[in-house]
């Protein structure tokens, strides 16, 4: 372990550079990642589904049906970006598949066998999954909020309706839009450390999209105010695009940041179990 | 003998044979412990959640707000009366000559006419003939009562109420001379003593406001006038016309002063204005529905396992077991729809009515209660029918899992095409247009829910909101059901197909 390893490719090549080994951790993580047969499809679905349910959405909603356009008060970036709710389901089975795959054909074994350190493991291959979701989830925002400035005006929501087109120069369109990225990543998180602790693609794929879509299902359902309220505060997928908002934010139950913080929480409370039981588990 | 036993291992009886192919699929059901673990979460989960939603739920205001009309259950009373005592037989006629909206959107049935009433007290019994902008002349009485008259909306028209014992009978007139009769009702309680009069009544406009994001239902007090002309109280008893007098009836807080409206009489023309409505409190909160507010969380145990059922053969290689015992593909199919889908509809069973019977008097306790809302009684026929549709629904769900096992062959595709046509749609319908959202919650997976509808909008001369994300389908129950027996259907014939041309 000298410091000079990582400048000599020769000693690098035996292993013993500890920056060499995670960079090669790493490229190994994502040589099993991209060589899953499913895995281009996945990115392609959450770019591409994010984009295509968020034009839908925004097609869907339009100013007929206010008394004046201006009192529609429509949050037209989170419009834009309303597909990621879509989107994100692609990003959950791929980052599932990422570590239950491993455990279905039995490369875990083989995994654990060449790199003994179980969580730095797992934490390299959650590295890896989210650097993937994050470029996929990047292109599927931009994309969006292009669809949604094509499609918006069309729809009655012109600058002159006092609905200027989402831009990122805009401070809170650039949150939402870099929020709703690193939600994506967020998800991803999330769904590794489920998967870890599940260890079975079909138990881990429901439990994360129980998570996800049924709290804020039932929350529709609630009518007491304050119980409704603390549901939405509480519900990993409703805090965590609260990030989207960009207008009326006193309206939201919590600020967009703290929304996100909300996600945060749940994928660190399911990563620490998915280490944890990593670590100790057989394999 | 020997022969019988021959033929039965060889196959012979066809019958019986598909009867060891069911019983054998039912030994893998149940034979793997997860799945067992699994279902009974699935049942665990959906009570457990339909329980604690319910405890979260409350229906604010139960008695003060709303009179009670004469059979007992909450109703609107409110409009502007101008009135005058009548005793024992007798009658009211009044011309129309015109009726304007003057505030507000609601102008469908907004009313104007003649009445008798057994008092200015609101929830009273009353019969009363109207003419209304959208729906003709009416004949309405004791708030459940509605019958139609002529189509004519045009003003002016006659409009007339006679009183024989407890027998109102209304008549209608395009001049004043040729009277064609509507309708007589039996007002068994009316006293000897009664008001009747001119009355001008106009409902709240209701508006459904949706942003992407949430929706909101606002209710708006509008008003309308109408001018009155050639206003004969007829009596049996002769004597001295009683003076008339006015006022506003049922006025509530909710309403702005001025719109509670008024009278004026100048020259035999009466101008009267009025807001409000006299009608049966409409029942919007479906406590059924509320009651089963676990189900698409359970749902989604019971779709994986019903996933896994076929997926996990083909990943173990168990599958060629499988299709090497019973070569015949489709009914290897066959049976494993029998079994999920028997087994999912037991669970589903326990699970919906575990659901109903422990939130429903929670609901209850928290306001879901008489005399404004109907209370649900679990021997109701639409209760059972929400209740067992539910597990027919878990079932079908559970037989369309297994089709998509067996076209996908991998259970996280196939657990994605199941689950997210059937989340989805509930959970953006709410912020979609009105006519998008009701599209979307027919023609997908997820129209089945409509089945838990159980309170059918039973007065069709009120107009009320019907939003589909409440579980309210103005397709009734059966539509969506029919939408997801189709999907399955579909899907089922599908696997077969694939089944049957693919290698195992």
């Amino acid at each position: 372990m000298n410091a000079t390893a990582g400048a000599e490719p020769p000693a690098a090549a035996i292993g013993c550079g500890r920056g060499h080994n995670l960079g090669r951790a790493l490229h190994a993580e994502w040589t099993k990642l991209r060589t899953l047969p499913s895995t281009p499809w996945l990115v392609v679905a959450a770019a591409a589904g994010t984009v295509a349910a968020s034009a839908a959405l925004t097609a869907s909603v339009d100013t007929s049906l206010c008394p004046s356009p201006l009192e529609c008060h429509e949050d037209t970036t989170k419009l834009s970006l309303g597909g990621v709710q879509f989107g994100q389901v692609a990003v959950v089975v791929l980052a599932v598949l990422a570590i239950t795959g491993e455990y279905a054909t039995g490369t875990i074994r083989t995994t654990l066998a060449a790199r003994p350190h179980r969580a730095a493991v797992l934490l390299t291959k959650a590295a890896v999954v989210t650097a993937t979701v994050l470029a996929a989830g990047t292109l599927g925002v931009l994309g969006s909020l292009a669809a949604g400035r094509a499609i918006l005006p069309g729809n009655g929501f012109t600058a002159a309706n006092g609905y200027p087109p989402p831009s990122l120069a805009d401070g809170p369109t650039l949150r939402a839009a870099a929020g709703t990225v690193l939600y994506l990543g967020l998800v991803a998180l999330l769904s590794v450390g489920v998967g870890t602790a599940v260890r079975d693609s079909a138990g881990a794929i429901v439990t994360v999209l129980t998570l996800l879509y049924a709290f804020p299902m039932i929350a529709t359902l609630i009518t007491d105010a304050q119980w409704h309220e603390r549901l939405e505060k509480l519900a990993p997928m409703t805090a965590g695009l609260m990030i989207q908002a960009t207008r009326d934010l006193e309206r939201l139950p919590l600020r967009p940041w703290a929304g996100l913080a909300v996600l945060a929480a749940y994928a660190g409370a399911a990563m620490l179990p998915g280490v944890v039981l990593f670590a100790t588990r057989d394999a | 003998m020997a022969t019988t036993t021959a033929d039965r291992h060889a196959g012979g009886d066809s019958r019986d044979s598909f009867g060891r192919l069911v019983l054998a699929e039912w030994t893998k059901l149940r034979s793997v412990p997860r799945w067992a673990l699994a279902m009974l979460a699935a049942v665990v989960l959906t009570v457990l959640v339909s329980v604690l939603a319910a405890a979260g739920n409350s229906y604010g205001g139960g008695g003060p707000g709303l009179p009670i009309g004469p059979d007992g259950r909450a109703v609107r009373d409110q409009f502007y009366f101008v009135h005058q005592p009548l005793t024992g037989d007798g009658g009211v006629t009044a011309k129309v000559l015109s009726q304007i909206v003057v505030k507000g959107e609601s102008r469908e049935w907004a009313k104007a006419g003649v009445i008798i009433k057994e008092s200015t007290k609101p929830g009273s019994q009353y019969a009363a003939m109207m003419i209304t902008p959208g729906h003709g002349v009416r004949l309405q009485s004791n708030f459940t009562t509605d019958r139609a008259g002529s189509q004519a909306t045009t003003t002016p028209r006659w409009l007339r109420l006679t009183r024989s014992g407890t027998s109102v009978t209304g008549y209608e007139s395009a001049d004043g001379a040729n009277w064609a009769q509507v309708g007589a009702v039996q007002l068994p309680a009316l006293p000897r003593r009664v008001e009747v009069g001119l009355f001008v009544a106009s409902p709240f406009a209701i508006k459904v406001e949706r942003q992407f994001g949430s929706g909101s239902v606002r209710a708006s007090p509008t008003s309308s006038t109408a001018r009155f002309s050639d206003v004969v109280v007829t009596a049996a008893q002769p004597g001295q016309p009683p003076p008339w007098s006015d006022q506003a009836v049922g006025g509530s807080d909710r309403v702005p002063g001025p719109l509670l409206g008024g009278a004026s009489q100048a020259g035999g023309v009466f101008t009267v204005t009025g807001s409000g409505d006299i009608a049966p409190s409409p029942q919007d909160v479906d406590g059924v529905r509320e009651s089963l507010t676990g189900v698409p969380v359970g749902v989604m145990v019971i779709i994986a396992v019903a996933v896994l059922f076929i997926t996990s053969e083909y990943r173990q290689g168990m599958i060629r077991t499988t299709f090497a015992a019973s070569p015949r593909r489709g009914r290897v199919l066959a049976a494993k729809a029998i079994v999920v889908g028997a087994s999912t509809f037991v669970v589903g069973l326990a699970a919906s009515f575990a659901s109903v019977l422990f939130a429903l008097p929670i609901l209850r306790a928290n306001g879901l209660a008489a005399p404004v809302f109907q209370v649900p009684s679990l021997s109701d026929g639409p209760v059972l029918r929400a209740i067992a549709g539910t597990a027919a629904v878990l079932a079908l769900l559970a037989v369309l899992g297994l089709a998509a096992g067996a076209i996908l062959r991998r259970s996280p595709g196939a657990i994605i095409v199941v689950v997210v046509p059937l989340l989805i749609p509930q959970l953006i319908a709410g912020a979609l247009p009105l006519a998008a959202a009701r599209w979307l919650l027919l023609a997908t997976p997820a129209a089945g829910y409509s089945i838990q509808q159980t309170t059918a909008q039973p007065y069709d001369f009120v107009s009320s909101i019907c939003l589909p994300e409440d579980g309210c389908f103005t397709t009734g129950p059966w539509v969506g059901f029919g939408v997801l027996c189709a999907y399955t259907a579909v899907a089922l014939a599908a696997g077969f197909w694939l089944l049957r041309r693919r290698d195992a």
